[in-house]
């Protein structure tokens, strides 16, 4: 029994010699003791299998054609005989090309390596060789690259590129996110430049609240991040509070760290949100890392809570602010705009003329949001995105009792918002330092009564605001970019008839918002026609000029 | 012969014509080296002899060739017969190139056999010459 065994294995650890000879080889013998269906070649059909074929799938089997002469087996069925037989022949072909391959000496030219069947001895050889993702010849020189890879070289300055995963000492900046499913996973990296923002849920229990490590602000500022010659700690920027109820308090000192704890059966300094903020330079190296963190209680019969991870990227020296297209408007991105500050002249020095924009709702243009009472609209106001043309409106009711100047002014900042930009973005890109990629809003003023009455006394009342939009195709043509050209904000007026008391009117009140595409067409370039100097020289007539 | 000159006219142009076939053989070998080496599985330890008997077979034929003119014009026979011993290694390289390359093309064959066969005529020509030299 050990022998037979012995036998067993020996035949199964080397694998079939292959088949060289073309009357035995055939591709298209599939099915084993059977015969396949048109398979002129196939030892396990009968002459009475051959003359039910229609054609042969598979005519002539050479082995490389590049030989100069080899032979080949040719099969056909001679249909004109009754019945239809199989004809098979043994010929020489010969290759009349003159590079064809007259001999070699290398054995495995012409044939494919028979691969080594894996015994207790070799398979962990081959289990390197070809175990990974990628087959590699030489592994060992693949772990030395890595390694190299892996050694920070100090005279080097760690430059980050987009989606790269930024390192820390110890492994990656980790933004937790659910993976799968809503639970936490803290091997989320945060990719540089990528601004993200998570939500994931992480069970909890109050009793050993303070030795989850995911709970404590320790776990996400203890590591520095690797950049540059030296590493960037991360500093607390600031730190929310949130009691049980929900109500958020920000701490005045946020040096402190709060490390999670019971109290009363109410677990708390426990971390509900972290809001990472990256600054790096326009070359790619991290300079600073700041973390905002929202603390908060976790009662004893929570299970769970929900964490909140956001990261943002901003460049130094530079406003934070969102992009609406890189350089040209992007369509349903909100179009940017922004105020002169007060006393500086225009177009005076950059400097100083910069533009002031703060947070991101007051550096949009915006458009009232449709309502049915105007003067019960709490202010909402939709932003005004690129490309999309809106219209909104209210019903205003006019009773006798309202006065007509405090009613213009008030349906004024209803039509307008609270504080309407004086100047937009012309590319979606555009930097508040630069005054000249900005358009000013040209505001214009319609009376509804053209044939005015003489008594311009009569008060007028702005019942609508029409923004019109301009904007041109910019750039190359296979790859136009949206630039603003022109901006008109329009408000028509019309007049206030006084009403009997007691009567009551409603009349609509609407803004809209169109944008135009004042794009000339595209003026192909094409190059100079090559011009043909023919000169001859100057004494080719001698002696007859 | 003239009597009075020794020198074989038939060697010189044998000679002459060999220089402008090698130019061309050469040429055309490292091409088809390079054409096989990319069509063909080539392996890096297969390449680099195949290469270097060309290279050494270039580097051989020059010396012969100028031994072979000088011999021949000066009616000396020891140039004459160092560059017959250089014949014998250029058929050496040449034998290889034909037989035991790693590819062997039909127009590897040709070219060679063309060459070993101007080898084997200039040969036979140099040992009368030579012996036309001594005597």
């Amino acid at each position: 029994p050990a022998d037979i065994r012995d036998a067993a294995q020996a035949r199964v650890r080397s694998a079939p010699p292959p088949v060289t000879d073309v009357a035995r080889l055939c591709v298209c013998d599939l099915l084993v003791a059977q015969c396949d269906v048109n398979c002129c070649c196939d030892p396990d059909c009968s002459a009475q299998d051959f003359s039910l074929f229609t054609a042969c799938s598979v005519p002539v089997v050479t082995g490389d054609s590049r030989l100069c002469s080899q032979k080949a087996a040719v099969y056909s069925l001679d249909v004109e005989a009754n019945p239809p037989e199989r004809k098979f022949e043994l010929i020489d072909q010969v290759n009349p090309s003159i590079f064809c391959i007259h001999a070699t000496n290398y054995k495995q030219a012409l044939y494919l390596k028979s691969p080594e069947i894996p015994t207790p001895e070799n398979f962990d050889l081959l289990l390197d060789k070809f175990g990974g993702a990628t087959f590699s010849a030489e592994p060992d020189t693949w772990n030395l690259d890595t390694d190299a890879e892996n050694a920070p070289d100090a005279n080097e300055t760690y430059r980050y590129e987009y989606g790269v995963p930024v390192q820390t000492e110890d492994a990656f900046l980790r933004l937790p996110s659910p993976v799968v499913s809503s639970w936490c996973s803290d091997a989320n990296p945060a990719g540089f430049l990528v601004n993200q923002a998570t939500k994931c849920i992480r069970s909890v229990s109050v009793e050993k609240c303070d030795s989850i490590q995911a709970l404590s602000m320790l776990f996400y500022i203890n590591s520095s991040i690797l950049a540059s010659v030296f590493q960037v700690n991360i500093t607390v920027e600031s730190i929310i509070v949130q009691s049980l109820s929900g109500t958020r308090t920000l701490l005045n000192s946020s040096d402190v760290l709060r490390v999670p704890m019971v109290l009363d059966e109410v677990c708390i300094n426990a971390v509900l949100g972290v809001n990472y903020h990256i600054t790096h330079t326009d070359t790619g190296e991290i300079i600073e890392a700041a973390a905002a963190f929202v603390l908060g209680a976790i009662s004893k019969e929570a299970l769970s809570i929900e964490q909140s991870f956001q990261i943002s990227f901003t460049q130094e020296n530079t406003q934070p602010v969102a992009l609406s297209g890189n350089p040209g408007y992007v369509v349903g991105l909100p179009v940017r705009a922004g105020f002169r500050p007060q006393g500086y002249p225009f177009p005076a020095a950059f400097l100083f003329a910069a533009l002031a924009l703060s947070s991101n709702k007051h550096s949009q243009l915006t458009i009232l949001q449709s309502t049915q009472d105007c003067l019960a609209a709490q202010g909402a106001r939709a932003p005004v995105l690129f490309g999309y043309n809106m219209v909104s409106g209210c019903k205003l009711r006019i009773t006798a009792a309202m006065k007509c100047q405090p009613l213009a002014q008030t349906l004024l900042d209803v039509l307008k918002g609270q504080s309407f930009p004086e100047y937009v973005a012309s590319f979606g890109n555009s930097q508040a330092q630069d005054v000249l990629d900005w358009v000013p809003i040209t505001q214009l003023h319609i009376s509804e009564q053209m044939i005015s009455n003489t008594l311009q006394s009569s008060c007028q009342i702005p019942v609508s605001l029409g923004i019109e939009v301009k904007w041109t195709k910019y750039g190359s043509l296979v790859n136009p970019q949206a630039r603003i050209v022109n901006v008109t904000a329009t408000i028509t007026t019309t007049t206030l008839k006084q009403l009997p008391s007691g009567r009551e009117r409603i009349i609509p009140i609407t803004s809209s918002v169109v944008f135009t595409d004042i794009s000339s067409p595209a003026q192909p370039g094409y190059k100079a026609w090559p011009t043909i100097n023919i000169k001859l020289p100057f004494d080719f007539f001698y002696p007859f000029v | 012969n003239n009597s009075s000159q020794l020198s074989s006219l038939p060697l010189q142009i044998l000679l002459y014509v060999n220089g402008i076939y090698y130019i061309f053989y050469f040429l055309a070998s490292l091409a088809m080296l390079i054409y096989k080496s990319q069509v063909f599985s080539y392996p890096d330890d297969f390449l680099a002899p195949d290469l270097a008997v060309l290279f050494l077979m270039a580097i051989l034929e020059v010396p012969r060739l100028y031994l072979g003119f000088s011999g021949n014009l000066t009616e000396a026979e020891v140039p004459l017969g160092l560059s017959l011993g250089l014949t014998v290694g250029s058929v050496v390289l040449c034998v290889y190139l034909l037989l035991w390359q790693t590819y062997v093309l039909r127009a590897d064959v040709l070219l060679n056999a063309v060459l070993l066969a101007a080898y084997g005529l200039e040969s036979g020509l140099k040992v009368t010459a030579i012996a036309a030299f001594v005597s």
